[in-house]
C-alpha cells in the first residue's frame, strides 16, 4: 500500500521540479462591495468553451517533456473533459470530470494511475473553473490588487488575485495555509482564456507547467 | 504495458511507413511489385500535414512536418508546428528532442521502446515486406484515385478501425493518408514534396 502510495506520487510527479512550497501569507483586504463580485470570477471562462494548449512539462533536474493538453469545458455544469496528446497526436491521457466525479476513459503507462487522473484533473479545474460557490472574502489589498477568497470544508482555499496591468494569479492553499499551487496567467485572453499560463506545483509532487494556448474556440 | 506500446507503433508506423512506400513505387498493383520497386530506394525525404480529429474538438489539431529516411537505417520524423519536435533514429540509436525557449532540449518521454520497436518495423517494410504483416489484411483498389486500404485484424482493431492510403496520379506519390479510430477520432496526413534518392547529410539523423 505504501509502495503503491509511493508510485502514485512518482507518477503524479512525472512533471517533478523542486520548487518547494512557497510561504506567502494572506494579506489584509479592504472589503469589497456586492457590485466588485463579477471581477472574481472574470479571468475564467464564463461560457462553454474548448482549447488546444502547447504545454511544457518541467521536471526534476530540468528534465522536460512537451505535450499537447486538449480541453472542453461547460462552466454552468462544472464539467471538464480533458486530452493529453503527444506531438505526435497520440492519445496519452482522457478523462472527464462531471458531477465531481472522475471517468478516465483512456490512460497509458504511466498516465493511468488515480493519483495521476486525480491529481491532472484537479489542476485543470483550478484553471479554467472558478472556485464553487461565492468567495469568503473579497477586496482590494493597499496597492490596489483586486483578491478574492474562496474556502472549501476541508480546509482548502483559493486565492485570485491581480490586476487588468498587471497580471493575475490563483493560489491554492491547503488547510495548513501551504501554497500547493500557484498559476500565473497573462494575456491577451481569447473566449476568456489567456494566452499564457504557468502552473507551479509544490505539494505532494512538485513540478511546472508552462502553457501557450495554440487554439481557442467557444 | 504491450496493449500501449502497439498503440503508439501503430500511430507513428502508418503514416511513416505509408508514406515510404507510396514514395517508393508507382501505383501498387500488388505489394511484390513494391518490394521490386523498393529495391533502387536509397533515400526519402518529404513534408506532411496532419490533420488531428478528435471528438471533444470543432477543429481539427493541425500539425506540419518533416521526415528524411535512408535506407542504411537512419529516419528523421520531425513536427516544425505546433510543437516542435524531432525523432532521430541511426542504427540502434533513437533519440528524441523538443524545442523550446530557442534551443533543443532532450524529451522525457515512456515512449523510447515504441519508439524504436516502430523504427525497426518501419525498416523491415522499407524493405517492401508489406506482405508479411500479421497485423494488417490489404487491399487495392485501382481507383481513381487508387487506394490501398489496410485493415487490422484481431486485437489491432481495438486501436485502429481502417487506413486508407489515397495515391496520387503521379507515380511514387500519395495524397493523403486517413487513419480512423474505433469512436470516431481520426488522423489524416497529407504528404508533399516528397523526393526519392535525394543526398542527405548523415547529420541530420544525429543532431536536432
Amino acid at each position: 500500500m505504501i509502495r503503491r502510495k509511493g508510485l502514485d506520487i512518482c507518477l503524479l510527479g512525472f512533471l517533478a521540479l523542486s520548487v518547494g512550497c512557497i510561504p506567502m501569507a494572506e494579506t489584509t483586504l479592504s472589503p469589497g462591495s456586492p457590485d466588485d463580485l463579477p471581477a472574481c470570477y472574470a479571468i475564467f471562462p464564463a461560457g462553454p468553451w474548448e482549447s488546444v494548449y502547447k504545454i511544457e512539462a518541467i521536471m526534476a533536474g530540468g528534465v522536460s517533456s512537451s505535450l499537447l493538453g486538449v480541453t472542453r469545458g461547460e462552466p454552468s455544469e462544472r464539467s471538464l473533459h480533458s486530452l493529453l496528446l503527444t506531438p505526435e497526436g497520440f492519445i496519452l491521457f482522457d478523462a472527464e470530470l462531471r458531477e465531481g466525479r472522475i471517468a478516465v476513459q483512456k490512460a497509458v503507462t504511466p498516465f493511468d494511475s488515480p493519483a495521476f487522473a486525480r491529481g491532472l484533473m484537479e489542476d485543470v479545474t483550478l484553471l479554467f473553473l472558478p472556485p464553487p460557490g461565492r468567495p469568503k472574502t473579497w477586496g482590494k489589498e493597499a496597492d490596489g490588487t483586486r483578491v478574492c477568497r474562496w474556502e472549501s470544508p476541508d480546509g482548502f482555499r483559493t486565492e485570485v488575485r491581480g490586476s487588468t496591468d498587471h497580471g493575475w494569479r490563483i493560489l491554492r492553499r491547503d488547510d495548513r495555509g501551504e501554497v500547493t499551487r500557484e498559476v500565473s496567467l497573462n494575456g491577451p485572453f481569447a473566449q476568456g482564456l489567456p494566452f499564457h499560463l504557468e502552473l507551479r506545483a509544490s505539494k505532494p509532487a512538485s513540478y511546472r507547467l508552462r502553457m501557450t494556448l495554440l487554439q481557442p474556440a467557444p | 504495458m504491450e496493449r500501449s506500446r502497439m498503440k503508439r507503433f501503430l500511430f507513428l508506423s502508418v503514416p511513416i511507413v505509408t508514406g515510404f512506400l507510396s514514395a517508393a513505387a508507382g501505383p501498387p498493383q500488388d505489394w511484390a511489385s513494391l518490394r521490386e520497386a523498393s529495391r533502387n530506394i536509397r533515400s526519402v525525404k518529404g513534408e506532411f500535414l496532419q490533420r488531428r480529429y478528435l471528438q471533444i474538438l470543432k477543429e481539427p489539431l493541425l500539425s506540419e512536418g518533416r521526415f528524411f529516411f535512408s535506407t542504411s537505417g537512419s529516419l528523421r520524423w520531425e513536427y516544425l508546428r505546433p510543437l516542435r519536435s524531432v525523432m532521430l533514429q541511426k542504427g540502434d540509436s533513437l533519440q528524441l528532442y523538443h524545442f523550446s525557449e530557442g534551443v533543443w532540449k532532450p524529451e522525457m518521454t515512456q515512449a523510447v521502446e515504441s519508439r524504436r520497436m516502430v523504427l525497426a518495423e518501419i525498416s523491415q517494410w522499407f524493405q517492401g515486406r508489406f506482405d508479411e504483416s500479421k497485423a494488417f489484411t490489404h487491399l487495392y483498389s485501382p481507383g481513381p484515385p487508387a487506394r490501398v486500404i489496410l485493415t487490422p485484424k484481431e486485437g489491432i482493431n481495438r486501436f485502429i478501425h481502417r487506413i486508407e492510403i489515397v495515391l496520387s496520379a503521379r507515380p511514387g506519390v500519395i495524397d493523403r493518408v486517413e487513419i480512423e479510430e474505433p469512436g470516431g477520432s481520426r488522423t489524416s496526413i497529407e504528404f508533399r514534396n516528397m523526393e526519392i534518392n535525394s543526398s542527405l547529410p548523415s547529420e541530420i539523423f544525429e543532431k536536432p
